[in-house]
C-alpha cells in the first residue's frame, strides 16, 4: 500500500514537473500565439531517450519531436561532455525537429555526475528567418528557405546564455526581441522542470526515481499491449489523399498479442515544397491514431511507443530527407492518421474525415510585427454521434490553442471582426460533421499574409453515405466588401490597411445517409445553427 | 464585545454557532430544509440564542457560508439567462476554449459539451470599442432595442452582457444594460462584464459574467428572504457571506457578485483548518470536512490554503472541477479543494452483486434509516451505528434496529452477507471515497500527504478521519473542539474582504520618468483611488478600520502573463513603481532562473480591502461534568471488541486507541495503534503508533 502510494506520488510529481515547465514557458514567452493560446510542450525524458512524462497541453506531435530529437542531441554532445547548467537547442527536421520555427530546448539533470534525465520544452517561436515572416512560406522549395537551421548546439551553460549564438539567432529574426524572449522562456521552462526533478531525486533517491520510472513505463506498456491485443490479428490497409493529390498509404499489422506495425511503404515520394512531414511528426501522428483504439485514460509515455513499430520510407512524404522541407507537415500527418483510422475500422464503421488545422500568418510591411495563428476545422461524424465543432486538430488540443480577440487587438495592428461557427458547414448525414469556423481579421496597417491549409480542395469526405464537409478557404476582403480567394498555400499576399483576411475552416464529413436523421434532430440543427 | 452568529448550511445539516461577549460558544445542529434553507437556519438561530440567553438585538454580526451557488450550478437549477455580445462573436460561448486534454484527445467517442447558453438565447449587437477604449462604432441603439425586445419575449430571468474591450471602456455595456433592463420586468438582473470582472480576455470575462447572472438571482432572493426573517426575529445585524477565497462579503455584494461565493461552503472548512493548525504550529495540513451529503479535502501548505484563479465549473476528472479547458471557466479566486458527493447520508445499495455507496444521499429528509424519520434506505451513518462507532447525533437518538433492518434488506440480503460485514464494507467504501478527495489535492499533484496533519471537521469526519489517515500513511490527526460544527466556527473569524481589479497597461519606464510619465502616473493613482473607493463602498467601510493593500500586475513588455507585486502604502510615486519593478525582477529570477532586466510594464491595478474580524481564539470548552467512562463493543479489523467509550466534555490527559470519544455533534473513532492528547485549546491531537 505504502509502496504503491509512493509510486503514485512519484508519477504525479513527474507529470506536475512537466506541467509546471509548460506553464512557465507560456507565462514568460513573448509571441502572442504562445502566450494567449497557452500552447507549449514540455516533457521529461531519461538519458536513454525514453519519454517519461509530458505536460497536459502538449500536442502529441510536439511530444514525439522532443522524444525523437534527444538521441541526436546526445549523439552530437555525448553525455560525458555535458556539464550541469548546460542547455541545448535544435530545430533540425532531420534530427527529430519539426521546422525552423519550432525550437526544441533540452537541459540535462545530473545524478552522480552524469546526465540521467532531460527536461525538454518546445514552442513555435516568433520568427527565425526564411522566406516569410513567421516561417510559413509555402513556396519554400528546400529547408534552407524555411529558416535558419540549428543542429543540436549549446545555448546556455552554468554561466548563462551563450551570447554569441544568441546574437546569431537575433540577427536572423525579423522580430529579434520576441525571438530572444521566446528562447529565454523555453530555457526557463526547462530550468524549472530540472529543479523539480532534482527535488524529486532528493526526496525519492536516485534509485527510487529510476525504479519508479521503470515501473511506470513497464506498467504503461503492459496496459498498452493489453489494449492493442484487442485489435484483430492481420494486416489492413488505408489511404488518404492530400489536396494536391499526393497519397499517403498505410498497412497496419496487428499480431493479436499487443504488438502493432504501421508501415507507410507505398506512400508517394517527398516533394520540394513544405508538404512533407519529418519522421518525428509522422511518428507522433501514428501514436495519436493508435492511441484512439486503446483506453484513452492511459498515460502517455515510452510505454505507449514501445509496442508500436513504425516504418517510414526515407524520402517519402512521411519521412523527408535533406533538403526537402517539412514545415507544412500537418496535412501529411493528418492524412496519415485518417489512413490509420480507415485501416483499423471495419468498412462503414469508421469515422468520417475531419477538417483540420488551418494556419496563417500576418506580418507588417513597414515595421516588423507578426501574428501567427490557426483555426481548426470540424471533426468528422462517427457512426453513433455528430462530429465536434472546430476541434479537428487530430493531435490533441482544441480551441484553447486559439488566442482570444481582445489580447490580439491589444498587441497587434489588426482588428478581429468575427469569429464564428459556420452554419451548415458540417457534412450532412445521419450524424452531422462538426462545424468549421469563419474568422475575419481587418488590417490596420499594410500587411502580408501567408496561408497553409489542406482539405480545402478535397473537402473531408463523409462516411457510410454521409456528405463531405463544406470546404473552407482563405480570402481577401477588399475595403469595398468584395471578396477574392487567396491560395490555400499562399505566400506573402499583400493586404492593405482596411482590407481583411477571412479564414474559413472546413467542416467535418457526415456519417450515414442524411435521410436517416430524425425530424427532432433536424429541428434542433436549425435552432442551434448547425444548418443554414 | 458584541455577539457574533455564524452558520454553515450543508446538504444535510445546518450548523449554527454563537460566540458571546464573554467568549463562550453555543452550538446548534439542525436539519437542513432544502425547500427553503432559511427555515432550518432560523431554527438553529433560535436555539443558540435561547441556549446563550442572548437577545436578538445584541447580535452584531451574522456570517454565513452556503453551498447555494455551487448547487445551483452543479444541478443546473439557475435561472434561464440570455447572453449578449458584440456582433460577430455570437459563437463565443459555443467555441469556448474547450481543450481536448488527457483522455478526451484520444477519445473517438468524444462528445462536445453543450454551450452554457443555447444559441437561441444568445444575441449580438452592432457596436465596437477598440483595445484603447475608443468608440469605433457607436452602439446601434435601434438594434439594441430589438435585442431587448427579443430577450423580453424569451422570458429569461437574467441577462449577461459581455462586449469586446468593455474592460477598457464600459460605456456600451452600461448603455445596453439600461436598454435591456428597461424592457424587462423590474428587478430582472442585467449583469455587465465590466462590473463583474473588468479584465482583458473576452471568453473568460463572458463566462464569469454569465455564471454571475445565472446564480445571482437565486442568491439574491435567498439572502433577501434570510435577511427579512432574521429581522423578523429581531436580528438587525449585517449578514456577511463567505466567498470562495476565504474572506467574507456583505450580503448585497454576495448577491450582485454571486460568482464569488461559488465555493463559499467548502472554503469555510479549509480556512478553519488553516487557523486551527496555525494556532498549534502546524503549517502543512490536509483539511477533511465530511458532512451528511459531501466531503471536501483541501490542502494547506506553509500555513496558507492554496488559491486557484481559474475555477472550472463542470470540469472533468477533478471532483469539483479545476482541470483547465474542460469546463466553464470562472475567473475569480477560489480556495483550491476537491469535493466528493459522499457523506454520512450517502445511500448504500447493491448493484448487480456489487456494493455501491452513493452518489444518492438520504439528505435531511428522510435522512438515514437510524434517524427514524421515515428513511428506509441504509446510509454510511447507519453502517457506522451498526459498527458501534456512534451514539446519538445532535439531538437525535439513533435506532440501531432501524439501521440494521435497512442494511439487511438492501445490502446484506441481496449480497448474501451478514449485516455487520455489510456495514463494515460500507464504512470502508466511504473511506475510499473520502480518500479520492484527499488524493486529488495531494498525490495527484505530486505532493506526499504523509508529512501533513489531517484536520477533521464536520459531523461525520471524526468517525472516518483516523482510518482515512491510515490509507495515506498520515500519522497525525487534529480533531478540534466542536469538530462537528468546525466550519461554522471558522466563520466566526473570517475577515470581511473584497478584491477589485482593473486592467491598466503602462510601461514602467513611462511611469518612472519624471517628464512624460506624470499624466500616466496620475492616471494610475486615480485608478487605485477609484478601486479603493469601490472596495470600501463594497464593505460599507467608509468610516475606516479597513486595511487596504494595493498591488500591480507586472510583466516584461511583450509578455502576456504578469506577476502580482505589492505596492507600499502612501502616494504612488516613480519611486514606488521602481521598487515594485525591482521586486518583480527579483521574483522573476527566483521563479524562472533567468536574471533579466528588460523593460517591464504594469498590466493591472488591484486593491484588496479587509475589515479584520478581530481574531479571538476560542476558549477551550468549559469542562463539564465528566461522565463515567463506559465500554461498548465496536467492530475493529474483523471482530467486535469491547472498547472504552469516553465523553469529549472534560476529557484530559492521554488517550489510547482503541476507543470511541463522543460529543453531541460527532463521534471520534480512535483505532488501535493511535494515541492522543487533549491540548489547552480543547483539540485532540491523535498520533499513529510506530
Amino acid at each position: 500500500m505504502t509502496d504503491d502510494l509512493t509510486a503514485e506520488i512519484l508519477r504525479n510529481a513527474l507529470c506536475v514537473a512537466a506541467e509546471e515547465a509548460s506553464i512557465v514557458v507560456v507565462r514568460s514567452a513573448y509571441s502572442t500565439f504562445i502566450v494567449e493560446g497557452a500552447d507549449a510542450a514540455a516533457a521529461i525524458l531519461d538519458a536513454r531517450g525514453r519519454l517519461v512524462a509530458h505536460s497536459l497541453s502538449t500536442a502529441l506531435i510536439q511530444c514525439a519531436s522532443l522524444r525523437s530529437a534527444l538521441p541526436y542531441v546526445l549523439k552530437a554532445h555525448p553525455a560525458e561532455t555535458m556539464a550541469p547548467g548546460d542547455v541545448f537547442v535544435l530545430n533540425d527536421v532531420y534530427q527529430g525537429g519539426i521546422h525552423a520555427n519550432d525550437l526544441l530546448v533540452f537541459r540535462p539533470v545530473f545524478v552522480d555526475g552524469a546526465p540521467a534525465y532531460f527536461t525538454g520544452t518546445l514552442i513555435h517561436v516568433a520568427d527565425l528567418s526564411g522566406l516569410s515572416a513567421g516561417g510559413m512560406a509555402s513556396d519554400a522549395t528546400d529547408v534552407y528557405l524555411e529558416g535558419l537551421q540549428l543542429p543540436p548546439v549549446r545555448i546556455a551553460t552554468a554561466d548563462g546564455l551563450v551570447d554569441d549564438l544568441v546574437r546569431v539567432l537575433a540577427a536572423n529574426s525579423r522580430t529579434p526581441d520576441k525571438l530572444v524572449g521566446d528562447l529565454r522562456a523555453l530555457i526557463a521552462g526547462a530550468n524549472v522542470a530540472a529543479r523539480r526533478l532534482e527535488e524529486i531525486i532528493e526526496t525519492h533517491t536516485p534509485d527510487g526515481l529510476a525504479r519508479g520510472v521503470a515501473d511506470y513505463l513497464a506498467h504503461t506498456e503492459r496496459r498498452m499491449r493489453e489494449g492493442l491485443a484487442a485489435l484483430p490479428a492481420g494486416t489492413t490497409h488505408g489511404e488518404y489523399r492530400l489536396d494536391d493529390g499526393h497519397r499517403i498509404q498505410v498497412a497496419v499489422t496487428a499480431d493479436g498479442r499487443g504488438g502493432v506495425e504501421v508501415d507507410f511503404t507505398g506512400t508517394d515520394e517527398q516533394v520540394p515544397l513544405p508538404v512533407n512531414s519529418g519522421f518525428s511528426q509522422t511518428h507522433g501522428g501514428v501514436m495519436y491514431a493508435i492511441r484512439c483504439f486503446v483506453d484513452p485514460a492511459l498515460p502517455m509515455n515510452e510505454g505507449c511507443f514501445a509496442p508500436v513499430k513504425v516504418t517510414m520510407p526515407l524520402g517519402s512524404l512521411v519521412h523527408c530527407t535533406r533538403p526537402f522541407p517539412g514545415g507544412g507537415r500537418f496535412g501529411a500527418v493528418a492524412a496519415a492518421e485518417e489512413a490509420i483510422f480507415a485501416a483499423l475500422s471495419e468498412a462503414g464503421s469508421g469515422p468520417a474525415a475531419s477538417g483540420i488545422l488551418q494556419a496563417f500568418s500576418i506580418s507588417g510591411v513597414t515595421r516588423p510585427w507578426l501574428h501567427m495563428s490557426f483555426d481548426l476545422g470540424g471533426a468528422g461524424a462517427r457512426a453513433d454521434h455528430d462530429g465536434a465543432d472546430a476541434t479537428g486538430a487530430l493531435f490533441g488540443g482544441g480551441r484553447n490553442i486559439v488566442p482570444q480577440a481582445e489580447p490580439i487587438e491589444a498587441r497587434l495592428p489588426v482588428r478581429v471582426e468575427r469569429v464564428e461557427l459556420v452554419p451548415g458547414s458540417g457534412g450532412a448525414g445521419r450524424h452531422r460533421g462538426g462545424r468549421g469556423t469563419r474568422t475575419v481579421i481587418r488590417m490596420l496597417e499594410d500587411a502580408r499574409v501567408d496561408t497553409r491549409g489542406d482539405r480545402l480542395l478535397r473537402p473531408p469526405p463523409g462516411a457510410a453515405g454521409g456528405e463531405p464537409g463544406r470546404p473552407g478557404g482563405y480570402y481577401r476582403e477588399r475595403a469595398d466588401g468584395t471578396r477574392e480567394p487567396l491560395g490555400t498555400k499562399a505566400t506573402r499576399q499583400p493586404l492593405a490597411a482596411g482590407e481583411a483576411l477571412i479564414v474559413e475552416t472546413s467542416g467535418g464529413g457526415g456519417h450515414g445517409d442524411p435521410a436517416g436523421r430524425g425530424p427532432e434532430a433536424v429541428r434542433r440543427d436549425a435552432a442551434e445553427g448547425r444548418t443554414a | 464585545m458584541s455577539v457574533t452568529l455564524a452558520s454553515d448550511v450543508g446538504g444535510t445539516f445546518t450548523d449554527v454557532v454563537l460566540i458571546g461577549g464573554d467568549g463562550r460558544v453555543h452550538v446548534a445542529k439542525t436539519l437542513t430544509t432544502p425547500g427553503d434553507p432559511a427555515e432550518g437556519l432560523l431554527h438553529g438561530v433560535e436555539q443558540v440564542l435561547g441556549d446563550a440567553g442572548v437577545a436578538p438585538g445584541d447580535v452584531g454580526r451574522f456570517v454565513h457560508a452556503t453551498t447555494l451557488a455551487t448547487n445551483v450550478i452543479l444541478e443546473r437549477t439557475g435561472v434561464p439567462v440570455a447572453f449578449v455580445t458584440t456582433e460577430g462573436f455570437g459563437s463565443m460561448l459555443a467555441l469556448g476554449r474547450q481543450a481536448r486534454v488527457e483522455e478526451d484527445r484520444y477519445d473517438l467517442a468524444y462528445v462536445q459539451p453543450e454551450p452554457p447558453v443555447p444559441l437561441s438565447r444568445t444575441f449580438t449587437v452592432p457596436e465596437r470599442i477598440t483595445a484603447a477604449g475608443e468608440v469605433l462604432h457607436p452602439l446601434d441603439e435601434e438594434a439594441a432595442q430589438e435585442v431587448a425586445e427579443r430577450i423580453a419575449r424569451e422570458g429569461v430571468a437574467a441577462v449577461a452582457i459581455c462586449l469586446l474591450h468593455s474592460y477598457a471602456n464600459p460605456a456600451h455595456e452600461e448603455r445596453l444594460a439600461e436598454i435591456v433592463a428597461a424592457r424587462l420586468p423590474a428587478g430582472t438582473p442585467v449583469v455587465a462584464s465590466s462590473a463583474v470582472w473588468p479584465e482583458i480576455g473576452e471568453y473568460e470575462r463572458a463566462t464569469t459574467t454569465l455564471m454571475s447572472a445565472y446564480v445571482g438571482p437565486v442568491m439574491a432572493s435567498y439572502l433577501d428572504r434570510l435577511g427579512g426573517r432574521l429581522r423578523a426575529l429581531g436580528i438587525d445585524a449585517p449578514v456577511h457571506v463567505m466567498e470562495s477565497a476565504g474572506g467574507v462579503l456583505p450580503a448585497a455584494l454576495a448577491a450582485s457578485r454571486a460568482v464569488y461565493t461559488i465555493e463559499s461552503g467548502p472554503a469555510a472548512g479549509v480556512v478553519a483548518a488553516a487557523r486551527l493548525g496555525a494556532r498549534r504550529g502546524l503549517a502543512d495540513l490536509v483539511s477533511f470536512d465530511m458532512g451528511g451529503t459531501t466531503a471536501k479535502a483541501g490542502l494547506v501548505r506553509g500555513g496558507r490554503p492554496g488559491i486557484t484563479h481559474e475555477f472550472q465549473v463542470g470540469g472533468k476528472g477533478s471532483f469539483g472541477g479545476r482541470r483547465p479547458g474542460t469546463g466553464v471557466p470562472i475567473k475569480v479566486p477560489a480556495i483550491d479543494l476537491a469535493e466528493v458527493g459522499s457523506g454520512g447520508g450517502s445511500i448504500a445499495w447493491a448493484d448487480a452483486g456489487t456494493l455501491r455507496v452513493g452518489p444518492r444521499s438520504a439528505g435531511a429528509d428522510p435522512g438515514p434509516a437510524c434517524y427514524g424519520r421515515g428513511g428506509t434506505l441504509p446510509t454510511v451513518t447507519d453502517a457506522n451505528l451498526v459498527l458501534g462507532y456512534l451514539d446519538g447525533f445532535g439531538g437525535f437518538a439513533l435506532s440501531a434496529d432501524l439501521a440494521r433492518a435497512a442494511i439487511a434488506e438492501h445490502v446484506a440480503g441481496p449480497l448474501g452477507v451478514g449485516v455487520t460485514e455489510a456495514a463494515a464494507a460500507i464504512h470502508d467504501i466511504a473511506n475510499a471515497q473520502m480518500g479520492a478527495a484527499v488524493h486529488v489535492v495531494t498525490v495527484r499533484r505530486g505532493i506526499d500527504p504523509r508529512g501533513h496533519t489531517l484536520v477533521a471537521l464536520g459531523g461525520a469526519a471524526p468517525t472516518h478521519a483516523a482510518r482515512l489517515a491510515e490509507r495515506f500513511g498520515i500519522g497525525r490527526v487534529l480533531v478540534p473542539a466542536l469538530a462537528g460544527v468546525g466550519s461554522a466556527l471558522g466563520l466566526l473569524h473570517a475577515d470581511l474582504a473584497i478584491e477589485r481589479a482593473r486592467t491598466f497597461l503602462a510601461p514602467v519606464g513611462a511611469l518612472t520618468s519624471c517628464s512624460a510619465g506624470a499624466g500616466l502616473l496620475g492616471a494610475l493613482a486615480e485608478a487605485f483611488a477609484g478601486l479603493e473607493r469601490a472596495a470600501l463602498a463594497d464593505l460599507a467601510a467608509g468610516g475606516g478600520g479597513a486595511a487596504v493593500t494595493r498591488s500591480v500586475g507586472m510583466r516584461f513588455a511583450g509578455q502576456a502573463h504578469a506577476f502580482t507585486v505589492d505596492l507600499p502604502p502612501g502616494p504612488i510615486t516613480p519611486g514606488t513603481v521602481q521598487r515594485a519593478a525591482e521586486e518583480f525582477y527579483k521574483r522573476y529570477h527566483e521563479s524562472y532562473g533567468i536574471d533579466l532586466r528588460d523593460p517591464a510594464e504594469v498590466t493591472t491595478a488591484r486593491v484588496r480591502a479587509v475589515l479584520p474580524a478581530g481574531a479571538r481564539d476560542l476558549p477551550a470548552p468549559a469542562p463539564g461534568p465528566r461522565a463515567a467512562p463506559g465500554t461498548r463493543p465496536i467492530w475493529l479489523d474483523g471482530a467486535f471488541r469491547e472498547v472504552p467509550v469516553l465523553t469529549r466534555a472534560g476529557l484530559t490527559g492521554e488517550i489510547t486507541g482503541p476507543c470511541v470519544i463522543t460529543e453531541p455533534q460527532s463521534s471520534l473513532l480512535v483505532p488501535p495503534g493511535w494515541r492522543g492528547t487533549v491540548d489547552d485549546g480543547g483539540a485532540i491531537l491523535l498520533e499513529a503508533g510506530p
